[in-house]
This record gives C-alpha cells, structure tokens and sequence, in this order.
C-alpha cells in the first residue's frame, strides 16, 4: 500500500474503533501508531514520538487556558452566580406564556458567558432552572429541551474551549475568534427565544402560568448579577483590550469567581475539592483526545492525506458554497454520533486547508474566522441532535421523569432554530466579522 | 483494593488542582506586577518619582519565567488529574451502537478497550521516563528561569505511572468482571465536562 | 527513490529558510543524487511536536532532518552561544564561515556528536521593534521585550528590558494585544510575522550587531551512516562550508524587502550611530562576563572562544 492508501485506510479504521465504543482519544491515539507502522515499517517512531510529545501536548500555555475555564465555571456556581442570573431573568420573564423558559435561555446565555463550557452549562443552569420549571407545569419534554439547548449557549458565547481548540489547530486569534463569536452568540439566544414561544403558541398545555413580579422585586434581582457582569468585563473585556493573554484572562477569570464564591461562602474545602476533582476528569479527557488527535494528524500528514484532498477539492473547480455546505452537512450528521471537541480535533486539520484554499472573495484570515464560526455552531448542534447529544444526556438524568423520547421530540425546534440561523450567517458573512472591520 | 485505588486518583487530582490553582495564584500576582510596573513607569513615576523608584528597586513587576512555570505546572496538573479519569471512565466515547449488544459481548469489547488502554498508558509512562532521561543527560534548561527540564519531566512522571497501575488494575477488573459475568466498575462515560 | 528523508521545521513553508535556503539545499542534493534521495520537506510542525523538539525528533528517529534555531534548546549547545553574543557580529556571511568552521573542528564532535551536522550558520543583524521609541538602554526601562535565546534574554535584562520568553509564533498576538511592548528579531521575518503592522518604532545599529542568533542544519546520524558512500558524498558536497555561507547571506540579503516594508508604512527607523551604537554595547558588556564565568563551570574556555570567533570572521 503507498502513504496516500495507508493514511485514507485509517478514515474507516478510526470510524470503526469509535462505534464499538473505543474512547476517541485512544481511537485516534491507536490509528496513528498502528498507522506509522504501516507508513514507516517499525513501531520505533512512534515509540520515539512519545517520549516528547505527551508531556509537550500537556506543558502547553495556550491550553493550560482548558483546566482554567473549567474551575472558573465551577466557581461561578459556587458563587451562587447561576441561581442569581436566573431569578433576574425569570423576574422580567417568568409571567409570559412560556416565560420560565426563556428566562432559563437568558440565564443560560449569561452564565455562557463566564463558562467556556456546554455541559457545564446545561448541568449548572439544569439543577438552578429544571425544578422551576416542573413546579409552574412546564412539561418534562419542554423543560429538558429548553435545558439542553440553553447548554450550548455556554460555548456559543464567548468564552468557549472549543473555540480555543480551533484558534490553536488553525493559529488564528483567540481574542478576534471570541469577538466573532459574540453576534451569533446573541442571535442564538434570541432564535431560542423565538423557537420556545412558537412552541408554547403550538402546545399551550406545555406550560404553565406564573404571577408577575413587582418592578422593584425585578430590579433587585438584576442588582445581584453584578458579579457576572464584572467577571465577564474584566476576562472578554481584558482579553480583547489586550490586558492580558487569554491564558492570562482565563486566570483571572477563575480567581476572581473563586473570589466571588468564597465571599458568599460557597467556597468550601469541600466544595473546593468537588471542583478539583470535576475539572481533573473533564481536563483529562479533553488532553487525551487532544493528545490522540497530535497523533492521529502527525501521522495523516506523513501520508500527504490532507494536502491531497485540498488539492483534488480546489483542482475540481467545485463551487466554494457546495463544498462548504457539504461541510457543514457533515458536521450535522456526525454531530448525531459525536460530540464536539473530537470532531473538531478530528477534522479541522482536513477541512481547514480547502476551506482557506477557496475563493469566497474574502480574506484568509476573515475565511479562518467565519469558518470557526460556522463549525463551532454546527457542533454544537450536535449536543443536541439525538441520538447521541451529551446536553440532552446530562438534563434527562437530572430528570429521571421525563422519557428521553419527549426531549427528543422538543428539542428539534431547538435544532431548527440552529439551523436556520447557520444558512443566516453562512448566507452573510458580515454578521460574524461585523466586529472585525479595521 | 479498589477503594485504595480510587483513593490515590482522588489524591493525586486534588494534587493536581493545588497546583493549577497556584498557577492561577502566579499568573494573577504576574499580571498585576506588569500593571504596576508600567503605571511606576509611567504616572506614578511622574507624581512620585521617589515612591517609583522605591518600588522598582524592590523588583515590582511580572514574575520572571511565568511562562516558563505555567507550562511546567499544568504538564503536572494534567498529569495528575488522568488516574482519576481512568478509573471513573471518563473518557468520552460513542455507546450508541453497542448499548444494543448483549451485556456479555459488552463485558469482552470492554475488556479488549482497556487492555489496550493499559498497554498504551503503560508506554506513555514508560516513554516519559525515557524523555526525562534525555532531557537529563542533555542538560536542557527553560529560557529564563533556566531550571533543568527534566525537573518537569520527573514532576509529571508521578501521574503518569499513577495512571498506568491505574490502567493495568481497570484492565484486571475487567477480566474478572468478564469471567464473573458482573459488573465492578462503572462503564458510563462521564458527564460532568 | 532509494532514500527517503522527511525534514521537519517551524516556519510556514513560505518563509525565507524554507523557501530561499532549506529547498534550495535539498533540490540541489536530489538532483546531484540522480533522484535516488528523496527529501520530504514538512513545515509549520505539520508532522507534530513543538519547535524545541525539533532537534530531539532527528535524535529519536522520528524525523530524518530539520533545520533549527540552536537556542531553542537552552543549554544543551553552549559553546554556540559566542556568536549570540551582543555587539561581537558583523556580518551574517563571515559569520557564518566562522561558525562552520568552529563547529567543524570540534564544536560539532564535543556537543553534537549524536548528529550529523550539515551547516550552521546566523542571521543578520537584530532589530528593536518596539512601540515606542528606543535610543538609548534607558528607553529600555519598563519595556517588555521578547527575545529569541538565553543569551539575547541576558542581554536585554541587562541593558534594562525586561525579557519575555515566548515562541515566535505567540509574538503578533502578544504586540498586538501590548503582551510585549516590542520584539528582537531580524528584518527579515519582520515581514511573515506582521510586525510593522502591529509597532511602529525600529532601531537598527551601525557596526557590530545588537545580536545574532545561530542556526543548525542536522541529519540523523544513523541513517546518515546507513547510505552507501556516493550518496553521503553527495550530502556532504552540498553541504559545509559553503552551503553555511551560502544560508547566512541569504538569510541577510533578505532583511532589505523586510525592512522595505516597514519604510513603505513610514514607520519610523531610527540608525543609531556609531557613538549610539557604542553606548549599547558598552552597557551589554557585563553580558560577556557572565557567559565566560558560565563556560568555565562547565569546564570550556569562553574567552578562547570569543578570541577564536573573531580571527575567523576578521580572516574572511
Ligand atoms: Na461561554
Ligand atoms: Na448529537
């Protein structure tokens, strides 16, 4: 077999691992050694590769940003800023028809923005918001639904670790990517909005009614999410403003909510260690699939692979729209089995060389930006597109209730709010690069 | 045997977090000593030159090799924090298409993942200390701190074998899950990211 | 091809080394092979690892040959070090003759005797491009500048910077953002890095230069040995004494569209002059001490070093 036979084996090979449940780090990891064998005849190369890289992939600065943003969320909730940022917004919100909803979409949006994360996210704002919502007669399916989506506004808003994995594999800024993502952030809170009241005009027996609340009551539970504000200001403001690097920023970041959650006494040595431990094992597992993917794009490098498919891709004359939306189209589909870092670990190294390649009659950079744009919403997507989606996962086992048929069913105008806002941006790319404009 | 396992992730996890925090700690006092130094540079040094002069003389400031330290700090910290991920499951994976397959062919599949996991972690460990060995007799030094690399190596080393006996013990239970035809360990991804 | 060799470097492709000297060797070495050597040239860390690994990835097999800054490895190379240091070089050519003949005669044996080293060479004079403007070391006060070694880092501690280590490729982020107030590189990658989009202020100096930085280009030693004599000869007649000339002067001849570009933006370039110049260099003269001091504790003669680089560079 040439290099170009070997490394286009390992696309079903590694297919194959991850369905029969081979975590996706080790797939990776295991594709590009046994892969280096084939391609170079001994396994003393990839043995070599080892003694170096992992702890190169693990000393790394711009991701030492990862374990940041996950304290820093943890913090937040021990702050008590999640609760805060939801009984504002239910203040102003929760009398509409479906208005507990959409206040747990406008807290979702704000704790977004102080978490890079989109489970944590779902999970945080799920254990504030779900019992609201079971108590004033929305249904399970509504409630979890609502939950799993207003998760991904962790990632969507700026900060976000995916959008940091995507800057470093791409080299593109992270303050200027997290800028971008700031609109689409926005209009993905207001599509989510829009998809809850068209559902409660469709299933007006989904939810159930709650009294207003006087102004003064309103005001005063905005006053409280003062905190939010300020963390976000001081790590998105000072990133972009160049007070500091990103890495930097995310330190700030979490010592200032860690700040925050001991003042109001959520800070606890045993709540303390609870936040060790649950950032250690999601860090872990986002640096071994970092790690397997290094590997796994080393060695699809050697083979040429990726320089040979954007080569073919731009020689063909495709249009740039087709093979962008056959992308995107991509991501969708797979996004239904995987979950979003893998995905962009996996096929960024691929894509990102067409795409920049093409003549969309922009900039590489504004291409790089809008194109990260795009992907992170459509692997997003994919946390809640079922049958796999971790959001609707982690919601549903906090509701043990609710079917996870019924999420299902509500979730997909959740999906199609998604989906239409990415034809939006896709269809004007002023949107995304509207902050961008020197 | 089993708790005394766990035991030892949670440890060296919490080990981990001290020492991300610390660097957190680190980067914060760093940032502030960079703002300080421009404003004695800049403002204050124009107001009150004396005062300026006084607190730059005491080296007010960012810590020399910040840079330096965090990366050798979180290589540490993450490290540290792989035992416990190893034996809660954490690692993300695709069930979808197995979940259907009876529990005996799932108990063998798993069986089969984490021998080899065990083989890899245990390579991974065994290919550090290597590295650390290199980088030893090569006598590499960071930029500005200028303390020997393999220091790093050597802190990292601890979570790597942590890890790998941790591998080597799932991958045992496994086996005597599969011959017991039951359950030890969970099998559930984690969910908490 | 017989052979087959994969070279892996930092720098984009498109980059002056690769593209002006790096494929130029390695075309050259093909075509003198009859294309029974092959050269695979991978940039930007394509095939994985970070820059200062580079050197170990040829020790380990993993990769056959890259070409590398020498002060990417902090410690390991001290002897290279004397042409790092400030206000010694005076032109990248001669320079680079010098640095390839002392690597030659025992350099090369004493501290890179694992490898098969094809050239060596530096690059043109250092330039401050910072967002003020610097004249004198004072101006330095408060700066945080970014240097390339632990040699160019010494100097700019003690000229009064303070000196931030960072990888090449983190240095547009970090200007833009005011990270670093300003940056010691050459002209020459000014251009692939930005650089006078993101400061505006430039010193360049008369005479000696600020400080240079070395470069090395390395075979793994064992698939050197492994190739039947004619092929090693062919590597060996492209490479030596005049393939290091050859890379210094390119490297140098490149700083002129670098700096044209920060002249075409009217960016302001100061030319300190002579007396200019000597105030800098007496103020980096402590910088000699400390390196000689450090040489003697790992058993070498620095100042012989210093005495053996100059009457080669004056020789050419
Ligand atoms: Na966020
Ligand atoms: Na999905």
């Amino acid at each position: 077999m040439s290099n170009l036979e070997i490394g286009l084996a390992s696309f079903p090979a590694l297919l194959i691992l991850i369905f029969i449940r081979v975590p996706i780090g080790l797939a990776m990891f295991l594709v590009g050694l046994v892969g280096l064998y084939f391609t170079t005849g001994s396994f003393n190369l990839p043995l070599a590769r080892l003694k170096s890289e992992t702890f190169s992939t693990f000393s790394s600065y711009s991701l030492s940003i990862v374990p940041m943003f996950l304290l820093m969320g943890h913090f937040a909730t021990l702050g008590g800023m999640s609760s805060a940022l939801f009984k504002a917004a239910e203040s102003f919100l929760g009398h509409r028809k479906g208005g507990i909803a959409m206040a747990a979409i406008g807290a979702c949006a704000g704790f977004g923005s102080i978490c890079g994360s989109s489970l944590a996210t779902a999970a945080t704002m799920g254990r504030v918001a779900l019992p609201q919502l079971r108590k004033y007669g929305y249904s399970g399916g509504f409630s979890t639904a609502t939950l799993a989506a207003g998760g991904t506004l962790g990632i969507l808003i700026p900060p976000s670790i995916v959008l940091v994995i995507y800057a470093i594999l791409t080299e593109q800024n992270i303050a200027k990517l997290f800028l971008a993502a700031f609109i689409p952030g926005i209009l993905a809170a207001l599509g989510y909005v829009i998809a809850i009241s068209i559902y409660v005009r469709l299933h007006p027996e989904a939810a159930g009614v709650k009294a207003a609340v006087p102004y003064a009551d309103r005001f005063a539970a905005l006053f409280k999410v003062w905190p939010v504000l300020l963390v976000f200001a001081l790590v998105v403001g000072g990133i972009y403003q160049g007070w500091f690097t990103p890495t930097e920023g995310a330190a700030v970041g979490a010592a200032g909510t860690g700040f925050i959650a001991w003042m109001n006494k959520g800070l606890t040595r045993s709540t303390l260690i609870e936040s060790f431990l649950v950032t250690a094992k999601s860090s872990a597992m986002i640096f071994f699939i970092i790690l397997g993917a290094g590997f796994y794009n080393g060695f699809l490098a050697l083979t040429q692979v990726p320089q040979e498919i954007s080569n073919f891709v731009v020689s063909q004359g495709f249009s740039p729209w087709v093979v962008l939306s056959i992308i995107l189209l991509f991501y969708l589909v797979f996004g239904c089995l995987m979950d979003s870092l893998s995905m962009i670990l996996l096929t960024i190294p691929i894509f990102f060389p067409v795409i920049v390649e093409l003549d969309f009659g922009m900039s590489q950079e504004q291409i790089a930006i809008w194109f990260g744009i795009l992907v992170l919403i459509v692997v997003e997507v994919g946390l809640i597109t079922p049958p796999v989606g971790m959001n609707l996962f982690v919601i549903n086992a906090m509701d043990r209730s609710t079917p996870l048929a019924q999420t299902y069913k509500v979730v997909m105008y959740f999906v199609a709010s998604d989906i239409a806002r990415v034809i939006l941006l896709v269809a004007f790319p002023a949107i995304t690069l509207f902050w961008l404009r020197a | 045997m089993r708790n005394l396992a766990t035991q030892a992730a949670r440890l060296m996890a919490i080990c981990g977090g001290l020492v991300l925090t610390l660097l957190i700690v680190l980067i914060c006092i760093s940032v502030v000593g960079r703002s300080l130094n421009g404003l004695l540079h800049g403002w204050i040094g124009s107001v009150m030159p004396g005062l300026s002069a006084w607190a730059l003389d005491l080296g007010v400031g960012p810590i020399n090799g910040d840079f330096e330290l965090v990366e050798a700090g979180v290589a540490f910290a993450i490290f540290a924090f792989l035992p416990l991920c190893q034996i809660s499951a954490g690692h993300a994976s695709v069930d979808i298409f197995t979940a259907k397959l009876p529990m005996r062919i799932n108990r063998v599949l798993q069986l089969g993942i984490d021998v080899i996991f065990a083989i890899v972690l245990i390579s991974i460990a065994y290919q550090l200390y290597n590295g650390m060995l290199s980088k030893q007799s090569y006598g590499d030094t960071t930029f500005l701190l200028q303390f020997p690399i393999w220091w790093a190596y050597a802190a990292s080393l601890s979570g790597a074998v942590l890890t790998a006996v941790i591998a080597f013990y799932v991958a045992g239970i496994r086996a005597v899950e599969c011959l017991r035809g039951e359950d030890i360990l969970s099998q559930e991804p984690g969910l908490d990211l | 091809a017989d052979y087959s060799f994969n070279l892996q470097s930092f720098l984009p492709a498109q980059a002056t080394i690769p593209s002006k000297i790096i494929d130029v060797w390695a075309d050259n070495v093909e075509q003198a092979s009859g294309g029974r050597i092959e050269i695979n040239r991978y940039a930007a860390m394509q095939l994985g690892g970070k820059p200062p690994e580079l050197i170990d990835q040829v020790l380990d097999g993993v990769i056959d040959m890259t070409w590398n800054v020498v002060g990417y490895t902090p410690g390991r190379y001290p002897s290279t070090e004397v042409f790092e240091l400030p206000f010694l070089v005076n032109d990248a050519g001669p320079a680079s003759a010098a640095f390839w003949k002392m690597l030659e005669a025992d350099i090369a044996e004493r501290e890179f005797g694992n490898l098969k080293v094809l050239g060596g060479w530096v690059h043109g004079p250092g330039v401050i491009h910072a967002n003020k403007a610097v004249t004198v070391p004072s101006d330095f006060n408060g700066m945080k500048i970014r240097g390339a070694s632990r040699q160019v880092n010494a100097m700019l501690k003690e000229l009064g910077a303070t000196p931030v280590g960072m990888p090449v490729p983190a240095v547009p982020e970090a200007l833009s953002k005011g990270v670093i107030d300003g940056t010691t590189i050459p002209w020459e990658v000014t251009k692939a890095l930005k650089v006078p989009e993101l400061v505006e202020h430039h010193t360049e100096f008369t005479g000696p230069m600020l400080y240079t930085v070395t470069f090395v280009l390395v075979m793994n030693k064992d698939k050197f040995a492994a190739l039947p004599a004619d092929l090693q000869a062919v590597i060996e007649d492209n490479s030596g004494l005049e393939f290091s000339i050859f890379a210094g002067t390119t490297q140098q001849a490149y700083d002129t569209p670098g700096r044209d570009v920060a002249v075409n933006r009217g960016n302001s370039i100061v030319t300190l002059d002579v007396a200019q110049s000597a105030v800098w260099a007496e103020a980096a003269q402590p910088v000699y001490g400390a390196w000689i001091e450090e040489m003697k504790g790992r058993g070498l003669d620095g100042q012989a070093m210093i005495d053996q680089a100059t009457a080669l560079m004056n020789a050419n």
